[in-house]
């Protein structure tokens, strides 16, 4: 590897905060799964960096596995936003604090 | 392929290839990361996110995980976005509560998080230049598909199951909620 | 043979009580009559064989102790229920069981109207078991044992009528006086613990000497169980609780007020002379309290217009006689006296309960006169316990008075204040008594006349009146002067012949018969005089001495004393606390531990604010927390 190790990383970084930033600036439930969305695909590129670097394959088994429960969470994920969603005016996960403290 | 070798690599040429291509994939992925958080329109936010996904698959390239990448595109950008795509279709238009957003005073909290998140993120980066015992080989077997399926198969096949598994709720868990939904507007 | 005559004795009239107490539902009357009068007469048939087998035994051979279990065994200390049958034991049963009878079967009639007959029977054979419990103990265990369950038995009699305020009033207060005087009982107990290493009669009497001759542990161990006593015996100034008995019904009073309860202090002292021979101040004490007692007493029974009244103050007058006497160390003239003021104490009391029965529940002397036209039983009754109680000769008081006045005299110096104080009792006491006596039984009747003509009684109230009064009369010639000394004899055993023991000399005889004659007559002569002869006298006169005699009528101010002292300040500290004291303190840490959990749990709560933004930014403060943690360990090891 010519590109260190330590710049996928830090490009992993970048995406996880940028993801995090996202989730908690975006009332729309859509955008709040897309947010999720990259900050999934921020540790896979960590995963697959660590991979090539230990020439190990489980990086690359796990980042396939986390793509799967990605999928799996979205289809719930926007499973459960068009049920909630379907009969109100707003697309804003603040509607929904019915339990609160 | 057995082995992803390439001609050019071993001479110097594929080093700044490589270079070259983090730099691209790298510089979409932010970019378009960017405009994943902060566009207005759900569907142009959508777009950016497939931007996104095919910089990373990219990079998956670079990292010579060409079964990851394959598997990154088909998956991520074909199925899981365009799925995206439907429901933004299906509700998208409707917009935010009205009114400024209630937690404004507390985002200094989050503010404060992503710093802290960030410093941490950094010392773990900078320890991590450590380096191993011995550099990554210029080319390996790992990231083809007969090594990644061997790897599932054997000490893997856990993870493998349940996989499997958490496709199974997927699916039943789609079915329910969608059944909910068609009850909901009068169909059986 | 004795100890298990005596045994029955003592379970027979609780068993009875219990029955009576658990029983249902109201049974027949005749059921209760059989079980709550019958339990008294079985006792006292065998009491009365106890007695005849010890007469059958030699002098010596008059002592039995039986112990039916260990109770405490520990340090060496052994407590055992254990019950002692001596002369001075058997004598007090008798008492108790023979008068305790008599009222037993005078209660038939009195209590015929009364809703609560059974809960009335069970109660008197509950007191009957304490007493005999208290008189037959044979340690000091018991004793107290019996001595609270007494105090118990005589708060469930006096407070009968609960439904009346003034009755539960009283029924508190005898209880209160006599707690203070179960401190004292009980802390003298522990003396004698701590002194002599036993609770055992026996042992204690027997190990008396060591404590040492007008010792100060001797002091205190006499005027601690004095306390207990004077509290029972309603001795000043413990004696605020006996007047106000009177709530009770009738043959209560009798029963309790007259012959047994008030008793028992007297008995005390007797039980344990061997501790009062061995301090002489504490008797002196003693018969002082009993002097003083005797005059106070009798000075407010004079004023007294409700006819019970003027009988409670009369007990705690005549029991502070017979204090006296065993202050003095006269201790079989002290019970001699006891005996006599059962009989006659009870017959008066009977009969004034027959008046009272047959005017419909009126007590007072305005409303009484020349009732011995209607009621002749009655009249007989209070006559002869006049008559023995003014120390008239020939009859039971008579003999006893002279007992105690003589050993007085004989005792010399204190012993010749305490005569004198004695002399000017017996007259008030043949003044107050013949008074009572003309006012209710001579002169004209209310204005009016009765309405309902006075019935008189049926033989259940009528037979024991007779037997009482009979006993009154004849039931002295058991210790004459210069004769037979019967019942100094029968005590010998348990007193023993000490040089403590005072024996009247003869010249002292002479004297004391001499001016008690003239005290008592002068006494009758004094109330036939206003009372008798001209009924209107007495109002004509009623202004002489009005200030003295209106103190002596509020009974010398002891209650408003006690209410100054006691009562009032205890309820403002009671008022304090429960309004100020507890809600700040201990309910101020309930409150407070409750207002402060409720406050930070409100606080804490804020956090749920069901906004899944929110929950994010704390996911994420957290995250980097813990990064942080982790950054810097790194950088450390590193």
């Amino acid at each position: 590897m010519t590109v260190p190790i330590a710049a996928y990383l830090a490009l992993s970084l970048g995406l996880l905060v940028l993801g995090l930033i996202g989730v908690m600036r975006r009332r729309n439930p859509l955008m709040l799964l897309l947010s999720v969305e990259l900050m999934l695909n921020a540790g896979n590129v960590a995963l697959i960096g660590f991979s090539r670097q230990w020439d190990d394959p489980s990086g690359q088994v796990f980042a396939l596995v986390v793509m799967v429960v990605a999928a799996a969470e979205v289809v719930i994920g926007l499973g459960l936003t068009v049920a909630i969603f379907r009969n109100r005016t707003n697309l804003d996960v603040d509607e929904l604090s019915a339990m609160k403290g | 392929m057995a082995s992803t070798t390439h001609r050019c690599w071993g001479t110097g040429r594929c080093r700044v290839g490589e270079q070259v291509l983090f730099a691209v994939a790298a510089i979409g992925t932010l970019g378009f990361g960017v405009g994943v958080v902060f566009f207005k329109d759900a569907f142009r936010a959508a777009v950016s996110l497939i931007g996104t996904l095919l910089s990373v698959a990219l990079l998956f390239i670079a990292l010579l995980a060409p079964f990851a990448a394959a598997i990154q595109v088909i998956v991520y950008a074909g199925a899981i976005v365009v799925m995206f795509l439907f429901v933004i279709a299906y509700l998208g238009d409707r917009g935010a509560l009205p009114g400024p957003d209630r937690l404004d005073r507390w985002q200094v909290f989050g503010w404060l998080g992503l710093i802290g998140l960030g410093m941490f993120g950094t010392v773990a980066i900078l320890d991590s230049t450590a380096g191993p015992a011995r550099p990554a080989p210029d080319t390996t077997d790992v990231g083809s598909p007969a090594s990644i399926g061997d790897a599932f198969l054997s000490s893997h096949l856990l993870a493998f199951e349940v996989t499997s598994l958490v496709l199974l709720v997927a699916a039943v868990g789609a079915v329910v909620l969608a059944k909910g939904a068609v009850q909901g507007e009068g169909g059986r | 043979m004795a100890t298990a005559l005596a045994w029955i004795v003592l379970v027979v009239p609780l068993i009875s009580g219990l029955v009576l107490a658990g029983w249902p539902t109201e049974p027949p009357h005749a059921v209760t009559r059989v079980l709550g009068v019958g339990s008294i007469l079985l006792a006292f048939i065998l009491s009365a064989t106890i007695f005849a087998g010890l007469l059958g035994n030699a002098a010596d051979d008059r002592a039995f102790t039986s112990s039916a279990f260990e109770w405490i065994s520990i340090g060496g200390v052994d407590v055992n229920l254990a019950i002692l049958v001596d002369p001075l034991s058997v004598m007090m049963m008798l008492i108790i069981t023979g008068v305790g009878f008599l009222i037993h079967l005078y209660s038939v009639e009195y209590m015929e109207h009364d809703r609560d007959y059974r809960r009335f029977f069970a109660c008197m054979n509950l007191f009957v078991f304490a007493m005999l419990l208290l008189v037959l103990a044979a340690n000091f265990f018991f004793l107290i044992v019996g001595w609270a369950f007494v105090g118990l038995a005589s708060y469930l009699l006096i407070g009968f009528w609960y439904q009346r305020p003034s009755a539960v009033a009283a029924a508190k207060k005898a209880f209160v006086i006599n707690v203070i005087g179960d401190v004292g009982l009980v802390l003298g107990a522990f003396l004698v613990l701590r002194t002599l290493g036993t609770l055992d009669y026996g042992e204690a009497f027997a190990r008396a000497p060591e404590m040492g001759a007008q010792s100060g542990t001797a002091l205190a161990i006499c005027l601690l169980l004095f306390v207990g006593s004077a509290a029972k015996s309603a001795q000043v100034p413990l004696h605020t609780w006996l007047p106000d008995a009177m709530e009770g019904p009738t043959p209560v009073s009798a029963l309790i007020h007259a012959a047994t309860m008030v008793t028992a202090g007297v008995y005390l002292i007797v039980r344990c002379h061997a501790f009062f021979d061995l301090s002489w101040l504490a008797g002196d004490i003693v018969a002082f309290v009993g002097a003083i007692t005797l005059l106070l007493a009798a000075t407010v029974a004079l004023q007294q217009v409700d006819i019970k009244r003027v009988l409670a103050w009369s007990t705690v007058s005549q029991v502070g006689y017979m204090v006296m006497a065993v202050g003095l160390g006269a201790y079989a003239s002290g019970m001699f006296m006891l005996m006599a003021h059962a009989f006659y104490k009870a017959a008066l009391f009977l009969a004034a309960g027959i008046i009272i029965h047959a005017l419909n529940d009126e007590q007072s002397l305005d409303a009484m006169g020349g009732l011995r036209k209607y009621l002749r039983v009655a009249f007989f009754g209070m006559g002869a316990g006049c008559l023995a109680i003014a120390g008239v000769p020939g009859f039971a008081g008579f003999f006893a008075k002279d007992d105690v006045l003589s050993s007085a005299l004989a005792y010399g110096g204190f012993g010749m204040f305490c005569w004198v104080v004695g002399v000017v009792g017996a007259f008030l006491t043949a003044l107050y008594m013949f008074r009572l006596l003309f006012r209710a039984f001579f002169g004209p009747g209310p204005d009016g006349g009765y309405d309902p003509t006075p019935h008189p009684s049926r033989w259940w109230m009528s037979v024991p009146v007779v037997i009482l009064g009979i006993l009154s009369i004849v039931g002295g010639w058991l210790q004459v002067p210069f004769g037979w000394r019967g019942l100094d004899s029968w005590l010998t055993p348990v007193l023993g012949t000490g040089a403590e023991i005072i024996e009247p000399t003869h010249t002292a005889e002479v004297i004391t018969i001499i001016v008690s004659l003239v005290a008592a007559f002068g006494g009758i002569a004094l109330a036939w005089w206003l009372f008798g002869a001209d009924p209107e006298r007495r109002k004509r006169l009623a202004g002489v001495a009005a200030g003295p005699l209106r103190v002596m009528g509020d009974a010398w101010e002891f209650d408003r004393a006690y209410d100054d002292l006691f009562v009032d300040p205890g309820r403002e500290v009671a008022d304090v606390m429960a309004t100020k004291v507890e809600p700040d303190g201990p309910q101020g840490l309930i409150t407070g531990t409750v207002a402060v959990v409720r406050g930070a749990s409100r606080v804490v709560s804020a956090s749920q604010s069901g906004m899944v933004r929110a929950y994010t930014f704390w996911m994420v403060l957290g995250i980097s927390l813990a990064g942080i943690v982790i950054a810097l360990v790194l950088a450390g090891t590193s």
